[in-house]
């Protein structure tokens, strides 16, 4: 009786897609665990989420399009699986309103004065010192909906549309998010706190 | 353009989101516009200062081994058959009571009974493979090394008894053999952390290795033979032993000197004490 060994029992199809699929994840593991972190604050957490991620996409990569947006793919599954998790849900749970999101969308940046370029505002000084301790702070404190986008936008320098395919929103949603996402470092960054940090600094 | 751009132009503006014709009003009205100049600017600071302190988490490496062994287990067709099983959903139906926890009882313990079965051969299966793989490296190594053997002998009464007190057990050696195949010697060996007798024959002017190991509760019941990198691999047990020969020689003179050592274990009985 002649038996076949487990590194030969796979049919060249499914081994093919299994190496298919490692060499498009596997590059991306490093900025999913970043990300992944980020949004469960804790890193046993975000090792469990990205675990489940890629246990998803391997399961579902025969659904996976070739030649279309695996990293926009990879991404979406790892926040739909954020979202059923536990943090992702006490998240929902925390996080304003769109419609509260959306207020002021369309104020203009009418903060500095008109004629005059001012580079000497605190918030300027905190990111040009390269204050990541302060940075990283604000971002700690932005809504789940609002870091996603600064997150995928800033981070992972991923482009509106492919955003957009991430959260399944439309585009103008992203713009806006963005918008209100970095509206909400620079007012964090102008707190009390973050401007004493400066001083420290 | 007298309007001042708003945050999602400015927004777009730092993320390289506009088009051609968008990018040349702002850009006209930024050289006019000192307040949007220093709002772009800012945009600008922000969006790198946010990069730089966003890559702020480096994965564990050991997390990396992990999802990698999980992508090749997940590759294993018994294992993916499994699992497929378990995820399948469980349709809860409407009937009350006792009916629907027998049978949900009956369920679970079927998922149950198939996916330890499947998952025992599946580990059956990796340690079987992992002996494989460890005797022909060792059968390698010997024919690399190019060394004469511990004890040089093709007399099976000086090489048998040259293991005495080495390996907690005995076994025979065939003292017929065919004309082109011949005892060279032996080695003491280890084998899955076990010692073992490593026999060295030759077939003509094929190398063979014969590794002969204590027969432990946890003894594989795989199939006889196998191949691995070009080499065959014949192996049997009985009560006391497990057997197995690597050579590059062809299958079936391999399984005829292999027959030969598992004949001559016969009605010896081998316990320890016996030589």
């Amino acid at each position: 009786m002649t038996m076949r060994l487990p590194w030969k029992r796979s049919a060249p199809e499914p081994a093919a897609q299994i190496s298919a699929f490692e060499q498009l994840a596997m590059p991306l593991f490093p900025s999913l665990y970043n990300v992944a972190v980020w949004l469960c604050c804790n890193p046993a957490d975000a090792e469990d989420l990205v675990q489940e991620t890629f246990l998803k996409a391997l399961r579902g990569f025969s659904t996976f399009e070739p030649g279309s947006n695996f990293r926009a793919w990879i991404f979406r599954i790892l926040r739909n699986t954020w979202l059923t998790s536990r943090s992702g849900l006490a998240a929902q749970r925390t996080i304003a309103l769109e419609d509260e999101l959306e207020r002021g969308d369309e104020l203009g940046p009418r903060q500095v004065p008109e004629g005059a370029i001012d580079r000497q505002t605190p918030e300027l000084n905190l990111v040009r010192l390269g204050d990541q301790a302060a940075i990283r702070d604000a971002m700690e404190k932005l809504p789940s909906p609002l870091l996603e986008v600064i997150l995928l936008c800033d981070i992972e320098e991923m482009k509106y549309r492919e955003i957009a395919m991430v959260l399944d929103i439309p585009i103008g949603t992203v713009m806006s998010r963005i918008a209100r996402g970095r509206r909400a470092l620079r007012e964090f960054l102008l707190a009390p706190e973050a401007l004493s940090s400066e001083v420290r600094a | 353009m007298t309007d001042h751009l708003t945050p999602s132009l400015l927004n777009a503006l730092a993320d390289g989101e506009l088009s051609a014709d968008q990018l040349a009003v702002a850009n006209e009205h930024l050289a006019s516009c000192p307040a949007c100049t220093s709002a772009a600017l800012y945009q600008s600071m922000l969006k790198s200062a946010t990069e730089r302190a966003g890559h702020r988490f480096a994965p564990p490496p050991q997390l990396e081994e992990r999802l990698a062994r999980m992508v090749r287990q997940e590759s294993a067709p018994s294992k993916a058959v499994a699992l497929h099983a378990s995820t399948q959903p469980v349709r809860l139906l409407g009937f009350a009571g006792w009916a629907t926890a027998f049978v949900c009882l009956l369920l679970s313990g079927s998922a149950f009974l198939f996916e330890r079965d499947s998952h025992r051969t599946t580990i059956a299966a990796s340690e079987y493979a992992g002996l494989v793989t460890e005797v022909c490296d060792q059968h390698v190594a010997t024919l690399a090394a190019n060394l004469p053997p511990q004890v040089v002998s093709s007399d099976r009464h000086t090489v048998k008894p040259w293991f005495q007190g080495k390996i907690p057990f005995s076994f025979n050696l065939p003292e017929n053999l065919p004309s082109d195949t011949k005892l060279e010697g032996a080695n003491l060996t280890y084998v899955r952390n076990q010692p073992a007798a490593l026999l060295l024959y030759s077939i003509g002017k094929h190398r063979v290795s014969v590794f002969v190991r204590q027969r432990t509760s946890a003894a594989l019941s795989y199939g006889s033979s196998a191949e691995y990198a070009g080499f065959h691999v014949a192996r049997f047990s009985n009560d006391d032993l497990d057997v197995i020969a690597v050579s590059d020689v062809d299958p079936t003179r391999l399984s005829n000197l292999v027959s030969l050592i598992e004949q001559s274990q016969t009605g010896t009985g081998w316990p320890t004490s016996h030589r």
